[in-house]
């Protein structure tokens, strides 16, 4: 206990230097300016926004990603509840009757318990990452090769049954995941591996660049091909403090969420993505009246937000401990760790404990500073909103493009972008969902790594990973959640789940 | 929102125009030519992997898998494929290529006008007069921002001022 409050203490005495203020400040609202354009969501944002980083050292840079992830989250739900038009799969559900709200007159209201739930949930989760951190992180020093893979695979598992449309297909897009993975030098035997003689693949293909073809490019082919839908909410966004009773009404979901989102964002696998889905139907069975969601009910806003953004924050406890990122934001983390020569694992707590809860703390502070930055900025955002596509996509595509020349400033990072952006369009039409894909590129090069020292060490018996107890026990609990996604009546009931 | 299946498809054709299948055609293409790639790395043994044996076993289990979505196309149909366009693809990819290829030898200065310009053409309502603007306020500000105020090493001008 005293650990913990002198750890946090070490933390806020990091953060709350001026710069990093500042530069916590300055994440925060670009990522809102970002996040809040229409179908750029916070893989693109980060993607995008990763070079504003490079020249700040290595704490600084960190806690203003971290900054830009909950600025591009809270722009995602702006967009969601002001136009209809979710920047990522997660702020769907807030959509629905954020936006019923809106129509209604009180956007002001739907963005406010947003921003009020998102502050809570960001507050326990800050508690739940310092608290869990330090204990998760001796476990990890006691991981080896064979349990580091068993943790993977039962991550890739989780992606599959997380993921929408059949089994099979998000089966398919893990292994073409690790596929992509396995391009550029051999780690031991230093070979190169499927470059096509392309000089410029013997470094592998590059987190960043898979993501914004994939996510930010073929989002922008995608909306281009469906004629503008948007309802830009007219007329004032009316009052943004909820009243004592919009209160009264959003504490138990926020509450309830914030505890979901929490257990949620830890599990490896990105089970984040699932908290808002969870934490909206648990409020529509639990409510008195369920006619009245997707009708501007405010817990339907509150719960979900609040879900979102604990799953968002506690997504860092695998990444921070374990050195394994659970979805796309926490590989992207990983890219601007390693750029700053920090390798992400239990290492970096004892090694470099200013950076690890000076970025803790800026969370909590990131999360404070989006309420008071973003309440009084609502009319900016509005206003941006009314740009026409037609306009805001050539500007997009431009900040795409020099982002991504700017991680290496190679220009071949662009054309791979280009590529990807082509098959990432392609996945859509096919029906089939990246998200998969990224998590098992993201996985790809460290489980290829550990599975071979693993086998290395067994002298090639498989049986090393049923010996050892953690890892026989990770391996059968990813087996079994993929045998029960398959059963037929699982199988019915998850279809339902999705669709609502 | 996937449009329900429209039951099995009669003809080859009809086959062609479905999302499974086609999709499980890419995906077996594609593990084939990574097998072709992967020929001539080594696969080691278990003890020792070499650097061949995770993509020639990962082609191979994609391949079968897609294989199966081939059938799953086959048997049930499936989804029918949504309608494909030129030109948004064609003018957005473009500008991404043509702003990889200008931003070495033009700089900033042209390569961010040029990407406006030509992936407005992906759109269908064009304004030139309007692009033309955004083109070379967004490039000056993006100047700003990169250039003076991050320091990035983006070329500006090579060809006008040197760097």
């Amino acid at each position: 206990m005293f650990d913990l409050i002198g750890n946090l203490g070490l933390g806020f005495a990091t953060a709350l230097t001026p710069t990093n203020l500042a530069l916590c400040f300055l994440g925060c609202l670009v990522g809102t300016l970002i996040g809040v354009l229409p179908g750029v969501g916070p893989i693109a944002t980060i993607a995008m926004l990763l070079p504003l980083t490079f020249k700040v050292e290595p704490t600084g840079a960190l806690i203003m990603l971290a900054g830009i992830y909950y600025g591009a989250q809270y722009g995602g739900s702006t967009t969601a509840i002001l136009i209809n038009v979710p920047g990522e799969a997660t702020a769907v559900v807030t959509a629905l009757d954020g936006h019923a709200m809106a129509r209604q007159g009180h956007a002001g209201i739907a963005l406010g318990i947003a921003a009020l739930g998102s502050f809570f949930a960001g507050t326990v989760a800050t508690l739940v990452i310092a608290a869990i951190g330090a204990p998760l992180t001796r476990l990890a020093l006691l991981f080896g090769p064979a349990e580091y893979f068993g943790l993977m695979v039962l991550g890739l598992g989780l992606a599959i049954v997380l993921a929408r449309g059949s089994v099979l297909k998000a089966v398919i897009m893990v292994l073409s995941g690790l596929l992509l993975s396995t391009i550029g030098t051999d780690l031991e035997t230093g070979q190169e591996r499927l470059t096509l003689g392309i000089a410029e693949l013997s470094d592998g293909i590059d987190f960043a660049v898979l993501a914004m073809g994939v996510f930010g490019i073929a989002e922008i082919l995608r909306n281009l091909e469906n004629p503008e839908t948007r309802d830009v909410v007219r007329g004032a966004i009316g009052r943004l403090l909820p009243s004592a009773a919009d209160l009264r009404k959003s504490f138990g979901p926020i509450v309830r969420a914030t505890g979901l989102g929490s257990v949620l964002g830890i599990l490896p696998g990105n089970g984040a993505v699932l908290a808002p889905f969870a934490s909206y139907t648990l409020e529509k069975k639990l409510a008195r009246d369920p006619s009245r969601f997707g009708k501007g009910a405010i817990e339907g806003v509150a719960g979900p937000e609040a879900a979102n953004n604990a799953g968002a924050q506690t997504a860092f406890i695998p990444l921070l401990t374990l050195g394994i990122p659970p979805n796309a934001v926490m590989a992207l983390m990983v890219g601007a760790m390693t750029i700053h020569g920090i390798i992400p694992g239990p290492q970096v707590m004892t090694k470099n404990p200013t950076l690890f809860w000076g970025m803790i703390a800026s969370m909590w502070i990131g999360n404070l500073m989006l309420l008071v930055i973003n309440l009084p900025l609502i009319g900016l955002w509005v206003r941006l909103l009314k740009v026409p596509y037609r306009l805001m996509f050539t500007v997009i595509l431009l900040f795409c493009c020099i982002g991504i020349y700017s991680i290496n400033n190679n220009p071949w990072d662009v054309y791979f972008t280009a590529f990807f952006g082509l098959a990432g369009y392609m996945l859509i039409k096919f029906g089939l969902e990246p998200a998969p894909m990224l998590l098992g590129f993201v996985l790809g090069r460290l489980m290829e790594e550990k599975l071979r020292q693993a086998l290395a060490l067994s002298e090639g018996s498989f049986m090393t990973f049923v010996e050892r107890p953690v890892s026989a026990v990770l391996l059968v609990i990813a087996l079994a959640i993929m045998v029960i996604a398959v059963l037929p009546a699982v199988r019915k009931g998850r279809e339902e789940a999705f669709r609502e | 929102m996937r449009e329900a299946g429209a039951g099995r498809p009669r003809s080859w054709t009809a086959l062609l125009a479905r999302q499974d299948f086609l999709g499980g055609m890419v995906g077996i293409a594609g593990s084939a030519f990574v097998f072709w790639q992967a020929a001539d790395l080594p696969i080691g043994t278990m003890g020792g992997m070499g650097p061949g044996m995770l993509p020639k076993t990962l082609a191979v289990a994609l391949a079968v898998l897609s294989a199966l979505l081939v059938v799953d196309g086959v048997a049930e149909g499936g989804p029918v494929l949504e309608r494909w366009t030129i030109r948004g693809p064609l003018f957005v990819l473009g500008a991404v290529v043509v702003f990889g290829l200008a931003v070495r030898p033009l700089g900033l200065v042209v390569a961010g006008p040029l990407a406006i310009v030509i992936s407005a053409l992906a759109s269908s309502e064009v304004r030139w007069k309007e692009t033309i603007l955004v083109g070379v306020v967004v490039t000056a500000f993006c100047i700003g921002l990169f250039k003076f105020a991050l320091g990035l090493p983006i070329p500006l001008a090579p060809w006008l001022i040197g760097y």
